[in-house]
């Protein structure tokens, strides 16, 4: 059974439908087309909801969700790692 | 074609509960509104911090709240509680183009407790006549409903968000009315937005409206991360603004919006068919649902993923959540959970069916959990500081 769900085919996260482990195989399946799915191994543990690189993210360059930027990378991220705040920001708003 | 049991109103509105509401004009009538509330079984009172000293469009805005309030389907008739009568009687009079009962009681000269006897004798008399207002079964396609999420998390955007948006394009294919707003929160899919609008008028509209709320953001030189997205947004998996909007707009289904609302403009259905109105709101979940009602909401969808609970005193609040650590966590507050999607056990449809189902229940007399544990919170939008 999948463990995470992504959105779009250009998407480079994937949204976990349930806690991850540091080190485990997650199945991360195509909303658009479930029977297609990526493995991607976690580097951390990461909770239900929170997102997880499917591939490497360069500093500066954008994170897609929905097949659009949500934000751009603030530091390297590597495939298997957890996204979010301390790691990419908003392109609106944003005074940093 | 579905059909539920509401209560038809003398101007032909369909609302679906019936209350008698003891509406304070002003901050100081609470203690004497309330005091009527508790005399008198089976009235609704809804007291508020605000209608002193407002001017300008804050003002207007304040009295198109109460009056929309009053004039609401889902109230049989209105006692009106103000300091002063100029201004109680500028809302009933509103309220009374409706075709309801409604009786003015001032405070000056007379002091909370003859008002409140005053009040109460009248009170006494409408919640009689309301319990003798029969339901009777009406077709959906009368109903004016709305849409909000809050406290969402990835889990929204995935799949309690979409759920709605199959049960807006089921309503707006019925011919019924559904409104839905958050301005600020559509910040980073306001274009996906303005490609839903059914004319260029419209678009036009809706950016002003939208770059309108923006100007303030940038005025006031803030970074909004905590703000918006939430603290709850960030701890369910939100990184940006841009992510929540993205999962927000999920709930609008796939139909055009053919109605742009700014805060004073009155809803208007279109002549036929179902009407998707955009409605300029805060994003803030007791705001956002109140400005609904006043413009004429009977019932709300509203979606959450980290459990937000807020409720309203005149139009029930549906919860729905697709989390299942919240749907268990908090399930005094959760009336539909569909998180069988995430697992992908159930499709889209039927998630939508099951959310559908249930709204029709609510409709029809059910309570729902927001109503049964007095989520009366009831707050109307301040645009900027009182003289």
């Amino acid at each position: 059974m999948p463990k995470g769900l992504i959105h779009s085919k250009n998407d480079n996260v994937c949204i976990l439908t349930n806690d991850v482990k540091k080190g485990e195989e997650v199945i991360c399946a195509y909303l658009e087309n479930p029977s297609e799915y990526v493995i991607i191994k976690s580097s951390e543990d990461i909770p239900l909801g929170h997102k997880i690189a499917l591939s490497d993210i360069k500093s500066g360059e954008k994170v897609i969700k929905y097949g659009r930027p949500i934000g751009i990378a603030t530091k390297d991220i590597f495939a298997g790692n957890h996204v979010h705040v301390h790691n990419i920001k908003s392109m609106r708003w944003s005074k940093k | 074609m579905s059909t539920i049991k509401g209560y038809v109103r003398e101007n032909g509105s369909v609302g679906i509960r019936n209350h008698v509401l003891i509406l304070p004009l002003d901050d100081l009538s609470n203690s004497a509104s309330i005091g009527v509330s508790k005399l008198v079984r089976g009235t609704t009172v809804i007291p508020h911090p605000y209608g002193r000293l407002q001017f300008g469009r804050d003002l207007d805005l304040f009295f198109h709240i109460l009056s929309g309030i009053g004039s609401n389907p889902n109230v049989d008739s209105v006692i009106v509680i103000g300091i002063e009568e100029n201004w109680a009687n500028k809302v009933a009079d509103e309220i009374v183009k409706t075709g309801k009962h409604v009786e003015v009681f001032p405070i000056e000269g007379n002091g909370d407790l003859k008002t409140i006897e005053k009040a109460s004798r009248k009170a006494l008399g409408m919640v009689q006549d309301a319990s003798e207002k029969h339901r009777t079964e009406v077709d959906i396609s009368s109903i004016v409903m709305s849409i909000k999420c809050g406290e969402s998390d990835t889990t929204s955007g995935l799949a309690s968000n979409p759920a709605v948006g199959v049960v807006v394009d089921r309503m707006i294919d019925h011919g019924a009315t559904v409104m839905f707003g958050e301005t600020s929160e559509l910040t980073g899919a306001e274009d996906i937005v303005a490609d839903k609008m059914a004319n260029d008028k419209l678009k036009e509209k809706f950016m002003n409206i939208f770059k309108e709320y923006d100007s303030i953001i940038e005025r006031e030189g803030v970074d909004l991360l905590g703000s918006q997205p939430t603290q709850g947004n960030i701890k369910g998996g939100l990184s940006t603004i841009e992510e929540k909007a993205l999962g927000n707009i999920q709930k609008l289904g796939h139909r055009k919006v053919n109605c742009v609302l700014d805060y004073l403009d009155p809803l208007e259905k279109a002549k036929d068919g179902g009407t998707l109105c955009f409605v300029n709101t805060s994003s803030a979940a007791a705001e956002a649902v109140t400005l609904f009602a006043a413009k004429g909401s009977v019932v709300h969808l509203f979606t959450t993923g980290q459990g937000n609970i807020v409720g309203n005193p005149i139009i029930p609040v549906i919860k729905i959540t697709a989390n299942p650590k919240t749907s268990s966590q908090m399930t005094e507050h959760i009336d539909v959970d569909v998180s069988d999607l995430l697992d992908l056990k159930i499709s889209l449809e039927e998630a939508g069916e099951r959310i559908y189902q249930y709204m029709l229940r609510v409709m029809s007399g059910r309570l729902t959990k927001a109503e049964v544990l007095q989520h009366d919170e009831f707050s109307p939008i301040k645009l900027y500081i009182s003289a």
